[in-house]
Protein backbone atom coordinates (compact mmCIF):
# COMPACT_ATOMS: atom_id res chain seq x y z
CA UNK A 1 0.00 0.00 0.00
CA UNK A 2 1.54 3.23 -1.30
CA UNK A 3 0.82 6.13 1.43
CA UNK A 4 1.63 9.52 1.65
CA UNK A 5 2.67 11.50 4.89
CA UNK A 6 2.26 15.33 4.89
CA UNK A 7 3.77 17.58 8.23
CA UNK A 8 5.73 20.68 8.14
CA UNK A 9 7.38 18.54 11.17
CA UNK A 10 10.09 15.89 10.28
CA UNK A 11 9.72 14.57 13.05
CA UNK A 12 6.11 14.40 13.12
CA UNK A 13 6.66 12.76 9.80
CA UNK A 14 9.05 10.14 11.12
CA UNK A 15 6.92 9.30 14.12
CA UNK A 16 3.84 8.52 11.90
CA UNK A 17 6.13 6.50 9.22
CA UNK A 18 7.78 4.64 12.39
CA UNK A 19 4.22 3.86 13.61
CA UNK A 20 2.89 2.67 10.32
CA UNK A 21 5.84 0.42 10.00
CA UNK A 22 5.47 -1.01 13.36
CA UNK A 23 2.02 -1.68 11.99
CA UNK A 24 3.02 -3.61 9.00
CA UNK A 25 2.95 -1.27 6.54
CA UNK A 26 5.81 -1.50 4.09
CA UNK A 27 8.64 1.27 4.68
CA UNK A 28 9.95 1.97 1.28
CA UNK A 29 5.95 2.04 -0.03
CA UNK A 30 5.38 5.45 2.31
CA UNK A 31 6.55 8.80 0.77
CA UNK A 32 6.78 12.38 2.47
CA UNK A 33 5.43 15.61 1.38
CA UNK A 34 6.10 18.73 3.74
CA UNK A 35 3.08 20.97 2.88
CA UNK A 36 -0.09 20.38 0.86
CA UNK A 37 1.18 22.32 -1.99
CA UNK A 38 4.07 19.66 -2.10
CA UNK A 39 1.86 17.04 -1.44
CA UNK A 40 -0.94 17.50 -4.55
CA UNK A 41 2.01 17.82 -7.09
CA UNK A 42 3.32 14.17 -5.68
CA UNK A 43 -0.09 12.64 -5.85
CA UNK A 44 -0.82 14.06 -9.08
CA UNK A 45 2.54 12.20 -10.52
CA UNK A 46 2.18 9.04 -8.83
CA UNK A 47 -1.03 6.60 -7.27
CA UNK A 48 -0.94 6.48 -3.86
CA UNK A 49 -3.30 4.82 -1.87
CA UNK A 50 -4.04 6.92 1.12
CA UNK A 51 -3.15 10.23 2.27
CA UNK A 52 -2.61 10.85 6.43
CA UNK A 53 -1.85 14.46 6.76
CA UNK A 54 -1.38 17.31 9.22
CA UNK A 55 -3.87 20.22 9.55
CA UNK A 56 -1.53 23.14 10.12
CA UNK A 57 0.84 23.56 7.45
CA UNK A 58 2.54 26.76 5.96
CA UNK A 59 1.50 27.26 2.05
CA UNK A 60 -1.19 24.74 1.75
CA UNK A 61 -2.93 23.33 4.75
CA UNK A 62 -4.34 19.65 5.79
CA UNK A 63 -8.24 21.41 5.13
CA UNK A 64 -7.23 22.99 2.00
CA UNK A 65 -5.28 20.21 1.06
CA UNK A 66 -8.02 17.69 1.40
CA UNK A 67 -10.70 20.05 -0.10
CA UNK A 68 -7.83 20.11 -3.59
CA UNK A 69 -7.96 16.26 -3.74
CA UNK A 70 -11.84 15.63 -3.94
CA UNK A 71 -12.09 18.88 -6.65
CA UNK A 72 -9.49 16.97 -8.46
CA UNK A 73 -11.46 13.72 -10.46
CA UNK A 74 -8.37 11.71 -10.99
CA UNK A 75 -7.30 11.74 -7.12
CA UNK A 76 -11.14 12.73 -5.45
CA UNK A 77 -11.64 9.36 -4.27
CA UNK A 78 -8.57 8.93 -1.98
CA UNK A 79 -8.74 8.11 1.06
CA UNK A 80 -7.67 10.80 3.42
CA UNK A 81 -6.66 10.60 7.64
CA UNK A 82 -6.54 14.06 9.17
CA UNK A 83 -4.20 14.00 11.89
CA UNK A 84 -3.98 16.86 13.87
CA UNK A 85 -3.42 18.76 16.92
CA UNK A 86 -6.48 20.65 16.19
CA UNK A 87 -9.46 19.11 18.55
CA UNK A 88 -11.73 21.94 17.60
CA UNK A 89 -15.47 21.38 16.96
CA UNK A 90 -15.40 23.68 13.96
CA UNK A 91 -12.35 22.43 12.48
CA UNK A 92 -13.41 18.73 12.75
CA UNK A 93 -16.83 19.26 11.09
CA UNK A 94 -14.85 21.62 8.53
CA UNK A 95 -13.16 18.53 7.82
CA UNK A 96 -16.21 16.45 7.50
CA UNK A 97 -17.73 18.50 5.31
CA UNK A 98 -14.81 18.54 2.91
CA UNK A 99 -14.82 14.49 3.03
CA UNK A 100 -12.05 13.45 5.33
CA UNK A 101 -12.10 9.57 5.53
CA UNK A 102 -10.57 9.99 9.63
CA UNK A 103 -9.76 12.47 11.99
CA UNK A 104 -6.93 11.56 14.96
CA UNK A 105 -6.17 13.81 17.36
CA UNK A 106 -2.45 14.46 18.50
CA UNK A 107 -0.89 13.48 20.71
CA UNK A 108 -2.58 9.57 19.96
CA UNK A 109 -1.25 6.08 20.07
CA UNK A 110 -0.48 3.01 17.58
CA UNK A 111 -3.52 1.65 18.89
CA UNK A 112 -5.70 4.84 17.73
CA UNK A 113 -3.79 4.89 14.43
CA UNK A 114 -4.24 1.18 13.92
CA UNK A 115 -8.19 1.39 14.71
CA UNK A 116 -8.88 4.64 12.48
CA UNK A 117 -7.05 2.70 9.35
CA UNK A 118 -8.94 -0.34 9.63
CA UNK A 119 -12.06 1.83 10.02
CA UNK A 120 -11.46 3.98 6.58
CA UNK A 121 -10.61 0.22 5.16
CA UNK A 122 -13.71 -1.10 6.07
CA UNK A 123 -16.04 1.60 5.29
CA UNK A 124 -14.31 2.19 1.82
CA UNK A 125 -14.66 -2.19 1.52
CA UNK A 126 -18.18 -1.77 2.38
CA UNK A 127 -18.51 1.12 -0.31
CA UNK A 128 -16.74 -0.55 -3.19
CA UNK A 129 -18.76 -3.89 -2.52
CA UNK A 130 -22.31 -2.10 -2.93
CA UNK A 131 -20.86 -0.39 -5.96
CA UNK B 1 -37.37 84.01 28.12
CA UNK B 2 -37.97 86.98 31.01
CA UNK B 3 -35.99 87.68 34.04
CA UNK B 4 -39.07 87.29 36.52
CA UNK B 5 -39.08 83.36 35.45
CA UNK B 6 -35.57 82.34 36.10
CA UNK B 7 -34.46 78.92 35.20
CA UNK B 8 -35.21 76.21 37.59
CA UNK B 9 -31.38 75.04 37.72
CA UNK B 10 -30.37 79.26 38.92
CA UNK B 11 -29.33 78.04 42.22
CA UNK B 12 -26.90 75.52 41.40
CA UNK B 13 -24.87 77.74 38.99
CA UNK B 14 -22.20 79.61 39.64
CA UNK B 15 -22.77 83.51 40.56
CA UNK B 16 -20.95 85.05 37.51
CA UNK B 17 -23.48 82.40 35.18
CA UNK B 18 -26.57 82.95 37.05
CA UNK B 19 -26.08 87.17 36.65
CA UNK B 20 -25.05 86.77 33.05
CA UNK B 21 -28.08 84.27 32.17
CA UNK B 22 -30.45 86.98 34.49
CA UNK B 23 -28.84 89.96 32.40
CA UNK B 24 -30.49 91.63 28.98
CA UNK B 25 -27.30 92.91 27.78
CA UNK B 26 -26.92 90.17 24.93
CA UNK B 27 -23.34 90.89 23.72
CA UNK B 28 -21.55 90.67 27.05
CA UNK B 29 -23.50 87.82 27.68
CA UNK B 30 -22.04 86.65 24.82
CA UNK B 31 -18.62 87.58 25.12
CA UNK B 32 -18.42 86.04 29.24
CA UNK B 33 -19.73 82.76 27.51
CA UNK B 34 -16.70 82.87 25.05
CA UNK B 35 -14.53 83.68 27.82
CA UNK B 36 -15.71 80.74 29.92
CA UNK B 37 -15.68 78.08 26.93
CA UNK B 38 -12.37 79.39 25.78
CA UNK B 39 -11.02 78.90 29.53
CA UNK B 40 -12.50 75.49 29.57
CA UNK B 41 -10.61 74.52 26.16
CA UNK B 42 -7.32 76.04 26.80
CA UNK B 43 -7.49 73.59 29.95
CA UNK B 44 -8.16 70.65 27.46
CA UNK B 45 -5.57 71.52 24.96
CA UNK B 46 -3.19 72.12 27.82
CA UNK B 47 -3.99 68.31 28.95
CA UNK B 48 -3.76 66.86 25.34
CA UNK B 49 -0.52 68.61 24.78
CA UNK B 50 0.78 67.18 28.15
CA UNK B 51 -0.39 63.87 26.62
CA UNK B 52 0.62 64.11 22.99
CA UNK B 53 3.98 65.60 24.33
CA UNK B 54 4.32 62.28 27.18
CA UNK B 55 3.15 60.15 23.99
CA UNK B 56 6.22 61.71 22.18
CA UNK B 57 8.74 61.01 25.01
CA UNK B 58 7.89 57.44 25.72
CA UNK B 59 8.16 57.01 21.98
CA UNK B 60 10.96 58.38 21.12
CA UNK B 61 13.33 56.83 24.60
CA UNK B 62 11.73 53.60 22.76
CA UNK B 63 12.82 54.71 19.46
CA UNK B 64 16.05 55.60 20.78
CA UNK B 65 16.75 52.23 22.52
CA UNK B 66 15.28 50.12 19.28
CA UNK B 67 18.04 52.28 17.69
CA UNK B 68 20.63 52.54 20.37
CA UNK B 69 20.34 49.28 21.77
CA UNK B 70 19.70 47.30 18.29
CA UNK B 71 16.14 46.35 19.42
CA UNK B 72 15.67 45.14 16.28
CA UNK B 73 18.82 42.95 16.35
CA UNK B 74 17.37 41.55 19.79
CA UNK B 75 14.02 40.45 18.24
CA UNK B 76 15.97 38.63 15.36
CA UNK B 77 18.16 37.51 18.18
CA UNK B 78 14.91 36.37 19.73
CA UNK B 79 13.17 34.73 17.01
CA UNK B 80 16.94 33.10 16.30
CA UNK B 81 16.62 31.30 19.57
CA UNK B 82 13.36 29.84 18.99
CA UNK B 83 14.73 28.92 16.03
CA UNK B 84 17.32 27.08 17.86
CA UNK B 85 15.26 25.83 20.35
CA UNK B 86 13.34 23.83 17.24
CA UNK B 87 16.46 23.17 15.70
CA UNK B 88 17.65 21.58 19.29
CA UNK B 89 14.46 19.55 19.87
CA UNK B 90 14.01 18.34 16.85
CA UNK B 91 17.36 17.05 17.23
CA UNK B 92 16.55 15.34 20.50
CA UNK B 93 13.43 13.95 18.99
CA UNK B 94 15.25 12.41 15.87
CA UNK B 95 18.03 10.79 18.35
CA UNK B 96 15.17 8.96 20.45
CA UNK B 97 14.02 8.05 16.68
CA UNK B 98 17.27 7.05 15.62
CA UNK B 99 17.33 4.73 18.89
CA UNK B 100 13.96 3.46 18.60
CA UNK B 101 14.69 2.34 14.69
CA UNK B 102 18.01 0.72 15.51
CA UNK B 103 16.73 -1.25 18.65
CA UNK B 104 13.53 -2.13 16.81
CA UNK B 105 15.24 -5.09 14.39
CA UNK B 106 17.57 -6.14 17.09
CA UNK B 107 14.18 -7.12 19.62
CA UNK B 108 12.91 -8.72 15.85
CA UNK B 109 15.91 -10.46 15.29
CA UNK B 110 15.89 -11.46 19.52
CA UNK B 111 12.59 -12.48 19.18
CA UNK B 112 12.80 -15.08 15.93
CA UNK B 113 16.04 -16.18 17.24
CA UNK B 114 13.95 -17.29 20.48
CA UNK B 115 11.06 -19.05 18.14
CA UNK B 116 14.07 -21.34 16.51
CA UNK B 117 15.35 -22.36 20.26
CA UNK B 118 11.55 -23.00 21.29
CA UNK B 119 11.16 -25.49 18.25
CA UNK B 120 13.85 -28.14 19.36
CA UNK B 121 13.62 -26.77 23.20
CA UNK B 122 11.10 -27.70 25.38
CA UNK B 123 9.36 -28.22 29.21
CA UNK B 124 11.39 -26.47 31.90
CA UNK B 125 14.44 -27.04 29.63
CA UNK B 126 17.18 -24.42 30.60
CA UNK B 127 17.05 -23.08 26.83
CA UNK B 128 13.61 -23.70 26.56
CA UNK B 129 12.77 -21.09 29.78
CA UNK B 130 15.94 -18.35 28.44
CA UNK B 131 13.80 -18.51 25.12
CA UNK B 132 10.33 -17.84 26.47
CA UNK B 133 11.90 -14.68 28.67
CA UNK B 134 13.92 -13.36 25.82
CA UNK B 135 10.91 -13.53 23.42
CA UNK B 136 8.82 -11.85 26.13
CA UNK B 137 11.68 -8.85 26.59
CA UNK B 138 11.45 -8.82 22.65
CA UNK B 139 7.23 -8.28 22.56
CA UNK B 140 7.84 -5.86 25.71
CA UNK B 141 10.73 -3.73 24.16
CA UNK B 142 8.71 -3.31 20.56
CA UNK B 143 5.84 -2.39 22.67
CA UNK B 144 8.15 0.05 24.73
CA UNK B 145 9.89 1.55 21.51
CA UNK B 146 6.75 2.12 20.15
CA UNK B 147 5.50 3.99 23.21
CA UNK B 148 8.83 5.89 22.97
CA UNK B 149 8.43 6.80 19.08
CA UNK B 150 5.36 8.15 19.81
CA UNK B 151 6.44 9.92 23.17
CA UNK B 152 8.56 12.06 20.43
CA UNK B 153 5.37 13.75 19.04
CA UNK B 154 5.74 16.59 21.42
CA UNK B 155 8.29 18.21 19.63
CA UNK B 156 5.68 18.85 16.89
CA UNK B 157 3.06 19.79 19.48
CA UNK B 158 5.91 22.50 21.70
CA UNK B 159 7.23 23.48 18.16
CA UNK B 160 3.62 24.69 16.88
CA UNK B 161 3.10 26.81 19.89
CA UNK B 162 7.02 28.32 19.32
CA UNK B 163 6.20 29.20 15.63
CA UNK B 164 2.84 30.81 16.83
CA UNK B 165 4.93 32.83 19.26
CA UNK B 166 8.27 33.75 16.73
CA UNK B 167 5.12 35.56 14.22
CA UNK B 168 3.61 36.88 17.25
CA UNK B 169 7.00 38.76 18.29
CA UNK B 170 7.36 39.37 14.47
CA UNK B 171 4.21 41.31 14.78
CA UNK B 172 5.15 43.09 17.97
CA UNK B 173 8.42 43.88 15.89
CA UNK B 174 6.42 45.91 13.17
CA UNK B 175 3.50 47.68 15.49
CA UNK B 176 6.76 49.09 17.23
CA UNK B 177 8.58 50.51 14.52
CA UNK B 178 5.04 51.58 12.71
CA UNK B 179 4.58 53.18 16.36
CA UNK B 180 7.88 54.83 16.16
CA UNK B 181 7.58 56.11 12.30
CA UNK B 182 4.17 57.95 13.20
CA UNK B 183 5.41 59.70 16.16
CA UNK B 184 8.47 60.50 14.69
CA UNK B 185 6.53 62.07 11.71
CA UNK B 186 4.29 63.79 13.76
CA UNK B 187 7.25 65.44 15.68
CA UNK B 188 8.89 65.66 12.83
CA UNK B 189 12.31 65.39 14.73
CA UNK B 190 13.21 62.03 13.62
CA UNK B 191 13.53 63.57 9.92
CA UNK B 192 18.13 63.56 9.73
CA UNK B 193 17.60 65.75 6.90
CA UNK B 194 17.63 69.12 9.08
CA UNK B 195 20.97 71.03 9.15
CA UNK B 196 20.37 72.70 12.15
CA UNK B 197 20.25 70.34 15.74
CA UNK B 198 17.10 71.03 17.53
CA UNK B 199 16.28 68.74 20.04
CA UNK B 200 13.04 66.20 19.53
CA UNK B 201 11.30 68.09 22.42
CA UNK B 202 11.68 71.43 20.77
CA UNK B 203 10.33 69.97 17.54
CA UNK B 204 7.33 68.18 18.95
CA UNK B 205 6.18 71.50 21.05
CA UNK B 206 6.73 74.01 18.22
CA UNK B 207 4.69 71.32 16.28
CA UNK B 208 2.05 70.87 18.66
CA UNK B 209 1.89 74.62 19.60
CA UNK B 210 1.18 75.00 15.64
CA UNK B 211 -2.10 73.01 16.31
CA UNK B 212 -2.61 75.23 18.91
CA UNK B 213 -1.68 72.76 22.09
Amino acid sequence: MKILVVDDFSTMRRIVRNLLVELGFSGPLIQEADDGDNALTMLRSTPFDLVITDWNMPNMSGIDLLRAIRAEPSIKALPVLMVTAENNRDQIIAAAQAGVNGYVVKPFSAATLEEKLARIFERLAASGAKA
Amino acid sequence: MNAEFPLAIDEDLPPQLRDLLNSADGPAFEQALDVIVRQREQHLFRALGQLARDLHDAVRRLGGELAHDGVTASVADARQHLQDVLEMSAQAANRSLDFAERMRPQADALAQNAGEVLAWASGNDAAAVLARQALEFADVSRAGLADMVLAQSWQDLTGQRIKRVAAFIGSVESSLLELVRLTGALAGSEVPARTTQVSSQEDADRLLSEFGF
